[in-house]
């Protein structure tokens, strides 16, 4: 089996006075490329610190993870900002768009960042909209968008550089249903479509439905490692 | 590094766009009032300098002033003196002056003071007396019993708010009594008066050389300095070396050295009182642009913070906040320039009128480059910490906003 992502014995220590807060204590396990993974587990059970880790935006305290073959742990700041840049989409509970740029500015911003041209990205930031299903609204600020509108247009942004992985941590937390489905059979799309590797945070039971793979944590640790009933397409309403 | 530094500008250049006008056009108008504070105020000082410098060299010294040295009262040997200058290359001409102490009665008031005398047809070269006559005429080459007198020695009939002591109102035609210091008693017709704005200029009366000489009596006047005009100010420098080069035993300086003591502290005063007033402006422009960026960096911490997650180096979005600041005050510079430019064409057409003469301020492209990079340098400062500040925060801190 190809390991894509590999978790090794991880650990998250944080130390608040006198007291001690094992938020990961213990964690192995490994993704293959294309995976839809979920991480559930009840609150404070340590679902965002472990994304955090695997997402090079914050350090294990112990443990080493490998990407692609490669020890990210040892990378340095700016390198793991540019490995994020180039490899990485993130979705965020918050989908804190820049106020002042409007849909394709924000999408565009990414790229822009990462050194492209500008004919290249802004018709694939267009695309990628129309794609979101927000093909009317590239040049709405983000005032302008409802909630769910936003998220879109964050995921169109984790989109641009063409990610390897897409990270989201309970990206439909904002939303109600109707927005999450829709967010969600996004995901799904994208991850059949580009066999793009999704690892989200979630504490819906319903979301579950969507995943390949559920990490179910408990106090820091894989409580339960499983692939998850393909619901009946058939029998669901 | 050009990548990074476009991604900057397109995020300051919309944020400049799109968020908030209005108080972008507060912050502006600001920065071009601090400007325009850190420039009026010393153009003002530097006018009124001018003003006195200007009537200076118009009244009281010329361009080179030669005195007998210290101890010594009056020039050695003038003719020859005269001759010499008047020869010399950059020089227009040299106009002695031959004072004698006494004092001037007219009607029932009595003036002590000195008497001073000249060669008409010298001093309309030299100093600017004949073109500011209020009344009556400048004095002629045969002139002998006539006197022109300044305007504070005229006085005017109501003396009350006068600080000098006047002759009361003396006008043009009236006689008056001049008592010299030596015992000689003349009696002179008021053939003119003269207004220079000067207090020192408007303070003194002259007769000619040639009266002069027959009061003094056996060998004739005796000069105390010899003013001399030199075709243009920077030849000062040049003639004063020539003459002392000539070898005369007199003091020789140009009239910036001439300038009493007094002056140059004042000078100096108005230095300290002018950096004061020129850090005071920076404070303001300083602190507005620390809020301004404390504000808008603190309002998008999570989008700062998530823009870090994605990727983006910290100096692209630090530079975003920096670029925004100087075009600000790349903005309020220009309305300030243009702010101050309306003022100096206000105050040219209606200037200030200060007891010492007309002030017009004085504005130089060095003051408002100097002034304009001092802000700059502060503001951008002023940006850069709060933006290098909360840029700086952790990543996940930002995101939780907490
Ligand atoms: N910066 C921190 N300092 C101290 N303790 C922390 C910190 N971040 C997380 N923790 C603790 O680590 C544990 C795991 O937190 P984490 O945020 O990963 O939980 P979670 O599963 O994402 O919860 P939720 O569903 O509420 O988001 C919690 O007990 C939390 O209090
Ligand atoms: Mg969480």
């Amino acid at each position: 089996m190809d390991e894509y992502i590999r978790a090794e014995d991880l650990r998250k220590l944080y130390t608040m006075g006198t007291v001690e807060v094992r938020a990961i204590n213990g964690v192995s396990f490994s993704v293959r490329k294309g995976e839809f993974v979920g991480i559930t587990g009840s609150s404070g059970s340590g679902k965002s610190t472990l994304l955090h880790m695997l997402a090079l935006l914050d350090p294990p305290t112990e443990g080493t993870i490998t990407i692609a073959d490669r020890d990210v742990i040892s990378l340095s700041e700016a390198e793991k900002g540019i490995f994020r840049l180039s490899r990485f989409g993130f979705i965020f509970q918050d989908y804190a768009l820049v106020p002042e740029l409007t849909a394709e500015e924000n999408v565009s911003l990414v790229a822009m960042a990462r050194g492209e041209e500008a004919g290249s990205y802004s018709r694939r930031s267009r695309k990628l909209l129309g794609q979101v299903g927000l093909g009317e609204r590239v040049a709405h600020l983000p005032s302008e968008l409802s909630g769910g509108e936003q998220q879109r247009v964050a995921i169109a942004r984790a989109l641009i550089n063409t990610p390897e992985i897409l990270f989201a941590d309970e990206p439909c937390a904002n939303l109600d249903s109707t927005n999450s489905r829709a967010v969600l059979d996004l995901f799904r799309e994208i991850n059949q479509r580009m066999n793009l590797t999704v690892i989200m945070v979630s504490h819906e039971d319903w979301h579950m439905e969507y995943f390949d793979r559920v990490i179910r944590l408990r106090d820091g640790k894989i409580e339960e490692d499983f692939q998850p009933e393909i619901p009946d397409a058939t029998a669901s309403p | 590094m050009f990548d990074d530094l476009r991604v900057s500008a397109f995020l300051a250049t919309r944020s400049i766009q799109r968020g908030g006008r209005g108080r972008n056009a507060m912050y502006i108008i600001i920065i071009a009032l601090v400007l325009t504070n850190m420039i009026f105020l010393p153009s003002v000082i530097m006018g009124a300098m001018d003003v006195y410098y200007v009537q200076t060299v118009d009244y009281i010294s010329s361009d080179v002033i030669i005195k007998p040295p210290e101890d010594v009262r009056y020039i050695d040997d003038v003719e020859t003196l005269l001759a010499t200058v008047n020869r010399m290359s950059g020089v227009v001409r040299a106009s002695a002056r031959y004072p004698m102490a006494g004092s001037i009665d007219f009607e029932d008031k009595t003036v002590a003071m000195e008497i001073d005398a000249f060669d008409p047809r010298d001093e309309t070269e030299v100093t600017k007396f004949h073109k500011h006559m209020k009344y009556g005429d400048f004095l002629g080459s045969g002139d002998r019993d006539q006197i022109i007198v300044g305007s504070l020695v005229a006085g005017a009939k109501d003396d009350t708010g006068e600080f000098y002591a006047s002759l009361g109102g003396a006008t043009v035609g009236d006689s008056v009594v001049v008592r010299y210091a030596n015992g000689v008693v003349r009696e002179y017709r008021i053939k003119g008066i003269f207004n220079t704005k000067s207090y020192q200029a408007d303070y003194m009366v002259f007769v000619t050389k040639d009266e002069m000489d027959a009061v003094t009596g056996s060998g004739g006047a005796r000069a105390t300095e010899v003013l001399v005009k030199t075709v243009s100010a920077e030849d000062a420098q040049p003639v004063k070396k020539r003459i002392l080069e000539f070898g005369v035993g007199e003091d020789v300086e140009t009239w910036e050295e001439a300038l009493p003591d007094v002056v140059s502290e004042s000078v100096e005063s108005f230095a300290i009182i002018n950096t004061i007033s020129v850090l005071g402006s920076l404070v303001i422009a300083v602190v507005l642009i620390f809020i301004m960026t404390t504000i808008k960096t603190f309002n998008n911490r999570k989008q700062i913070g998530i823009l870090k997650a994605i990727g983006l180096k910290k100096s692209i979005i630090i530079n975003s906040y920096v670029m925004q600041v100087i075009f600000i005050c790349l903005i309020g510079a220009i309305v300030g320039s243009l702010l101050i430019g309306t003022m100096v064409l206000y105050f040219t057409t209606y200037p200030i009128e200060f007891p010492d003469g007309d002030v017009t301020p004085l504005v130089t492209w060095a003051m408002i480059i100097e002034n304009t990079a001092l802000l700059f340098i502060s503001s951008a400062i002023a940006g850069f910490i709060p933006a290098w500040r909360v840029t700086n925060e952790g990543i996940l801190e930002a995101i939780r906003g907490g």
